[in-house]
C-alpha cells in the first residue's frame, strides 16, 4: 500500500528536469544528428490519388550531379523487404472486437516501403533518390520519370463506402474492411418503440492532421563491420519501431538500434512507422553511407499520418420526463489508403453512450479505405468524435423538446454509486463524480452570470454564445511495460520504455520513484529512447504512460526494497526480520544504526557478498495491465461573434478534469491547455481539404491549414479533480487528452447557442467566419423576404 | 560559393557556403548550432528565430550572405554561462514548453519583444506581437504567463540599475 503521507514529490508542481537542455538549444531532436559521410534521401511522390505504376525510368535522375541511387517498389520486392506489420486491430482484453463482414478477419492491405503496384493517395512515395546533398536529392527526385495509368479515385468517407465506389484493394469486393455490430438489438428496438421522443443526428467529424512542429526525420546507418543498423528517428516508442523495422528488413531485432530522444511533438502522428525510416536503413546498406531524410512541412501535411474522419449517425430514445432509454449509433471511419490503425474506431465504439446511464444501445462500426493519407490515432483517438455525437445530440434534444440542456444532462448522468458502471456496449467505467464535475465547472465558469455577459456583449454589437459538454474517455493502450531501477552511490536511474514528446516523463516518473524509494527527487534520473538500453516497453499513446509507469515502478520498488533489506541485513549483521525500511532508510529497531540507499549501493559491489546479494542494487520488473481507466470531466466556453463579419473570439474557456491521481499539476494543467487548443483547432480552423474535382489535397502548408495561434486562443481556467482509480496502485487515470475530448463539442455548442436567433446551425466543423457569416446572411435574407411578403 | 563572415554568439566565424544557403541552415549545418530549429518552409512557424544586430529574424528567410558582417545571437548564446536568461528561467518556471521544439524561437522572439517594446506589455499585446510563432503543445497559455513574468523581471532589473 502507498503511504500518501510520505509523499514529498508526488502531487507537487515541480518544474521539469527536461527544460534545461531545451531552453538552451541543447535538445537532441532527430535532425540534430549527423554522421560522417552522410548522404540525403528525397522521395518521388505520386501526384495522383490513384494510379497504377506502369514504369519508372530513373535514368534522367541518375545522370544528375551527386546522385548515388534511385530505388523503387520493384527494388524493394527484389530485395525481399516485407510489409510494415502495423498490427492495426486493437487487441487488449478490453478493446471492442472489430471484424470484417459477418465476423470475418479484417483485411489489411500490404504497406511496403515503396509500392510496386499502384499509388493509392496523393503524396505516396513511389521512389527514393539518394544523393550527396539534400538539394541534389530533391532536384533529382523531380527528374525521375514515372509512367502512371491514372485510375478512378474516391476520397470522401461516405462516398468511399458506396458499393460502386472506385476500389483500392482487389482483395475486397468494395472498400469496407470493418463491419461489426454491438449491443442488444431487441432491447434497443423495444425501447425506441415505447419512447416518447426520438432525436437523430448525422455528422461528419472531418479530417485533421497533428502538425507536430518538428517535421519528421530519419537518419539510418548500416555498419558493414558489425552488421548492425542504427536508426535515429523520433517516434512514439523506439521499441515498437525497432521490432517493425527489423521485420521489414528481414533482420533479427538485435541487429537494430533505434534512438528516439527529444521528439518535437507527436499527438499520435509518430506512433506508426513511416516508410522513410525503413528506406534510409535499406539505402544505407546498399550504399555503405549513412542516409538522412527530413520532411518538408508540405510533405508533412501530405504524408504525416492524419486523424479523425468519422461519419456518425446517432439516435436517442427519450421518455416523457427526459430520461434516456436507448441509443443507436452507426460509425464509419475513413482509414485512408492503408490500414495502419483502427484505434479511433475502436476507442469510440466503447464510449458511444458518453457520461450517461443509457440502459441499452446498438452500434454498427465500419471502416473504409479511400484514396487519402492513412489515419491514425490522433490526440484522444476516437473520443472527441463520439463525445461530439452524444453531446451535440443532447443539445439538440433539449432545444427541440424544450428541456434545459444542463437539467437534461443531470437527469441522465451515471451516478457515483453506480461505479464501477458497465455501459450498454460493455465498457466498465472505473470511477468518477460526473455530476459533481458539472457543479464544479459551472462555479469555475461563473455560469450564473452568463445572461448578464450576454446582454453586455449585445450592447457592444457582439453575440455571445455559451457552450457546454460533459465527457468520459477511456485510456487503454499497450498493456505491457518494463522498468529497470538501478541504485548507484550517486543516484537512482530508471530505464523505461515509454516515449515522451513533451509530456515530462523525466520529471513525473522521477517524482514517483523518489517517493516510492524515499530518495530526493533530484537524485533520480530517467533513461528513455535508446533500444540498446531500453529493452522493452509500450511507448506513449492513449494516455497510458503515467499509469503504466507508476504501476511498474511501484512493483519494481517492492522488489528493490526487498533486495535492499537483504543487503542491509548483511551489512548491519542482523537477521532480515530486524531490518526496518522507513523514509528511504534501512535501520534496525531500537538501534541508532542505519544505511541509506546510496550507502547500500556503495556496498553492493563488495567482494565477499553472499551469492544472492551480488549483481548490484538493481531490479528489472515487467508488468501487464489490461484494465482500462476512464478519465472524465466537463467543459464550458464562451464565444463572441461579430454578426457583420462572422468573426469569432473565444472569450472564456473552463474545464474540470478528473485525471485520477495527479503526479505533477504543473504538467497536467499544461497537458490540458495544449489538448484544448488541438480540440478547438478542429472546431474552428483545422481541416485537411481535398479538392473534390481533382482529388488533390489543398491544405499543404501552414498558410492553408488553420492553426491555433497566440492571438486566436484565450487563457484558460482549468481545474484538476482527483477521484482515484481503483485499477492501479497510484490511482492514476490520464491527463493528456481530456483537454481535447470535449473541445469540438463545446465549441459547436457555443456557436449554436450564439446563432440560435438565426436558425439551426447547418454546417460541419470547422466553424469558419465564412460559414457563420453566410448563415447569418441567409437568415436575414429570409426574414427580409418574408417581411416584404 | 561565397565566403560569409559574421559574429555568432560573440565569436567571429567565416565559412564558404553555397550562394543560396539560408541563415538557418548555415547555423545548423555549417556551425553545428542545432538549437535553431526549422519547422516549416513558409516563414510561418517561428522555430528558427534568432537575433541579427539586435532584431528578431526568422533565419529560414534570410540568406547567410545577407547576414555577412552582422552580429547574430542564437539560443545557444542567450544564457550568461550557467546563468539562464530571465526568459529562459521564466519558461522553465511557468512550464512554457513541452516538446521544446518551438522553444528556441519562442524564447528569442520573446526576449526581443521585451527588450524592444516601448510600452507596458499586456496579455493582449503579447498575444498580438508573438503571433508569428507557433506552438502545438502548450495552447500558448503558459508561454504568455512566462513572457509577462519575464518582462516584469527584466524591467524591474533595468529600472533598479
Amino acid at each position: 500500500m502507498l503511504n500518501e503521507r510520505a509523499f514529498k514529490a508526488v502531487g507537487r508542481p515541480l518544474p521539469r528536469k527536461e527544460d534545461l537542455r531545451l531552453v538552451t538549444g541543447k535538445g537532441r531532436f532527430t535532425d540534430d544528428f549527423s554522421l560522417p559521410g552522410q548522404v540525403w534521401a528525397a522521395m518521388v511522390r505520386s501526384p495522383h490519388p490513384h494510379a497504377r505504376i506502369v514504369a519508372i525510368d530513373p535514368e534522367p535522375a541518375i545522370a544528375m550531379p551527386g546522385v548515388l541511387g534511385v530505388y523503387t517498389g520493384a527494388d524493394c520486392e527484389r530485395d525481399g523487404l516485407k510489409s510494415i506489420p502495423h498490427n492495426p486491430v486493437p487487441s487488449t482484453n478490453f478493446d471492442v472486437k472489430l471484424t470484417g463482414r459477418n465476423g470475418t478477419k479484417v483485411f489489411i492491405g500490404s504497406h511496403m516501403l515503396l509500392p510496386a503496384d499502384k499509388a493509392r493517395h496523393v503524396g505516396e512515395a513511389v521512389a527514393m533518390v539518394v544523393a550527396e546533398t539534400r538539394d541534389q536529392a530533391l532536384a533529382a527526385a523531380e527528374a525521375v520519370d514515372v509512367t502512371y495509368d491514372v485510375l478512378p479515385w474516391v476520397a470522401d468517407t461516405a462516398a468511399a463506402a458506396e458499393p460502386d465506389a472506385p476500389r483500392l484493394w482487389d482483395e475486397l469486393p468494395d472498400n469496407i474492411l470493418v463491419d461489426s455490430s454491438f449491443g442488444d438489438v431487441e432491447a434497443t428496438d423495444a425501447a425506441f418503440a415505447r419512447a416518447a421522443h426520438v432525436v437523430t443526428m448525422r455528422t461528419h467529424i472531418g479530417r485533421v492532421t497533428g502538425v507536430p512542429l518538428e517535421p519528421r526525420a530519419a537518419l539510418g546507418h548500416y555498419d558493414g563491420a558489425t552488421g548492425r543498423y542504427t536508426l535515429y528517428a523520433g517516434s512514439g516508442g523506439a521499441v515498437r519501431q525497432k521490432r517493425e523495422v527489423a521485420e521489414v528488413l528481414g533482420e533479427a531485432p538485435e541487429n537494430l538500434r533505434v534512438l528516439s530522444f527529444d521528439v518535437g511533438g507527436n499527438f499520435g502522428t509518430r506512433n506508426r512507422l513511416y516508410v522513410e525510416s525503413g528506406l534510409v536503413l535499406w539505402a544505407s546498406r546498399k550504399l555503405s553511407r549513412p542516409v538522412k531524410f527530413r520532411a518538408e512541412r508540405s510533405e508533412a501535411f501530405l504524408t504525416d499520418y492524419q486523424g479523425r474522419d468519422l461519419v456518425t449517425e446517432v439516435s436517442l430514445a427519450i421518455d416523457r420526463d427526459g430520461k434516456f432509454l436507448a441509443m443507436r449509433a452507426s460509425n464509419l471511419s475513413n482509414v485512408g489508403s492503408r490500414c495502419v490503425s483502427l484505434s479511433p474506431l475502436s476507442k469510440g465504439s466503447g464510449l458511444i453512450t458518453g457520461s450517461y446511464d443509457i440502459p441499452c444501445a446498438t452500434l454498427r462500426s465500419r471502416a473504409v479505405y479511400s484514396n487519402t493519407m492513412p489515419t491514425q490515432a490522433y490526440r484522444s483517438s476516437g473520443r472527441p468524435e463520439v463525445t461530439f455525437a452524444i453531446e451535440r445530440l443532447i443539445d439538440k434534444a433539449a432545444r427541440e423538446l424544450g428541456f434545459d440542456r444542463l437539467e437534461l444532462r443531470r437527469r441522465n448522468l451515471v451516478r457515483p454509486q453506480q461505479m464501477p458502471y458497465v455501459n450498454a456496449v460493455g465498457s466498465t467505467y472505473d470511477s468518477g463524480e460526473y455530476e459533481a464535475n458539472m457543479d464544479r465547472l459551472l462555479a469555475l465558469a461563473d455560469w450564473q452570470d452568463v445572461e448578464a455577459r450576454r446582454a453586455e456583449a449585445k450592447a457592444r454589437g457582439k453575440i455571445l454564445g455559451v457552450g457546454f459538454a460533459n465527457y468520459v474517455e477511456s485510456s487503454i493502450g499497450t498493456p505491457k511495460e518494463r522498468a529497470d531501477v538501478i541504485v548507484r552511490p550517486d543516484g537512482v536511474e530508471v530505464v523505461i520504455g515509454t516515449q515522451p514528446a513533451g509530456q515530462g516523463h523525466e520529471t513525473s516518473f522521477a517524482q514517483v520513484t523518489a517517493d516510492l524509494l524515499g530518495v530526493p527527487f533530484d537524485n533520480v534520473t530517467i533513461t528513455l529512447g535508446d533500444t540498446d538500453v531500453v529493452s522493452a516497453g509500450g511507448g506513449t499513446h492513449s494516455g497510458r504512460s503515467m499509469r503504466h509507469a507508476s504501476t511498474v515502478l511501484a512493483l519494481a520498488s517492492e522488489d528493490l526494497i526487498a533486495k535492499g533489506r537483504a543487503l542491509a541485513a548483511h551489512c548491519l549483521d542482523v537477521p532480515l526480520d530486524d531490518v526496518v525500511f522507513e523514509d528511504g532508510v534501512f535501520g534496525v529497531a531500537d538501534r541508532n544504526t542505519f544505511l541509506t540507499w546510496f550507502d547500500l549501493a556503495s556496498r553492493a559491489g563488495d567482494k565477499g557478498l553472499p551469492e544472492q546479494l551480488r549483481g548490484g542494487l538493481k531490479v528489472r520488473r515487467d508488468s501487464e495491465m489490461h484494465t482500462p481507466v476512464f478519465p472524465n470531466g466537463a467543459c464550458c466556453c464562451e464565444i463572441e461573434i461579430d454578426p457583420e463579419t462572422g468573426g469569432l473570439d473565444i472569450v472564456r474557456y473552463a474545464t474540470v478534469d478528473d485525471v485520477g491521481r495527479c503526479i505533477n499539476p504543473l504538467i497536467v494543467h499544461g497537458q490540458t491547455h495544449g489538448g484544448i487548443a488541438q480540440g478547438v483547432g478542429q472546431a474552428l480552423w483545422e481541416q485537411c481539404v481535398i479538392d473534390p474535382g481533382s482529388g488533390q489535397p489543398t491544405s499543404g502548408s501552414l498558410m492553408d491549414y488553420g492553426m491555433p495561434r497566440f492571438d486566436n486562443m484565450p487563457s484558460f481556467k482549468t481545474q484538476i479533480v482527483e477521484v482515484l482509480s481503483p485499477t492501479n496502485p497510484f490511482g492514476v487515470k490520464a491527463g493528456g487528452e481530456g483537454g481535447t475530448t470535449p473541445a469540438p463539442a463545446v465549441i459547436m455548442s457555443a456557436v449554436e447557442d450564439a446563432l440560435s436567433e438565426f436558425g439551426p446551425v447547418d454546417f460541419e466543423m470547422p466553424a469558419t467566419a465564412l460559414k457563420i457569416w453566410s448563415l447569418i446572411q441567409r437568415s436575414r435574407g429570409r426574414s427580409r423576404s418574408s417581411g416584404a411578403a | 560559393m561565397a565566403m560569409v563572415s559574421m559574429t555568432v554568439n560573440g565569436a567571429p566565424v567565416s565559412r564558404e557556403v553555397e550562394d543560396n544557403t539560408l541563415l538557418a541552415y548555415f547555423l545548423r549545418e555549417s556551425l553545428g548550432l542545432t538549437g535553431t530549429h526549422i519547422g516549416c518552409d513558409t516563414t510561418q512557424c517561428g522555430c528558427c528565430v534568432v537575433h541579427v544586430d539586435g532584431r528578431s529574424v526568422k533565419s529560414c528567410t534570410m540568406l547567410a550572405a545577407q547576414a555577412n558582417g552582422c552580429a547574430v545571437t542564437t539560443i545557444e548564446g542567450l544564457a550568461a554561462g550557467d546563468k539562464l536568461h530571465p526568459v529562459q528561467e521564466a519558461f522553465h518556471k511557468y512550464h512554457a514548453l513541452q516538446c521544446g521544439f518551438c522553444t528556441p524561437g519562442m524564447i528569442m522572439a520573446a526576449t526581443n519583444l521585451i527588450e524592444t517594446y516601448k510600452g507596458d506589455l499586456t496579455e493582449e499585446i503579447v498575444r498580438e506581437e508573438m503571433e508569428g510563432n507557433l506552438c502545438r503543445c502548450t495552447g500558448y497559455h503558459n508561454i504568455v504567463k512566462a513572457i509577462l513574468a519575464a518582462a516584469d523581471d527584466m524591467r524591474q532589473t533595468r529600472s533598479a540599475a
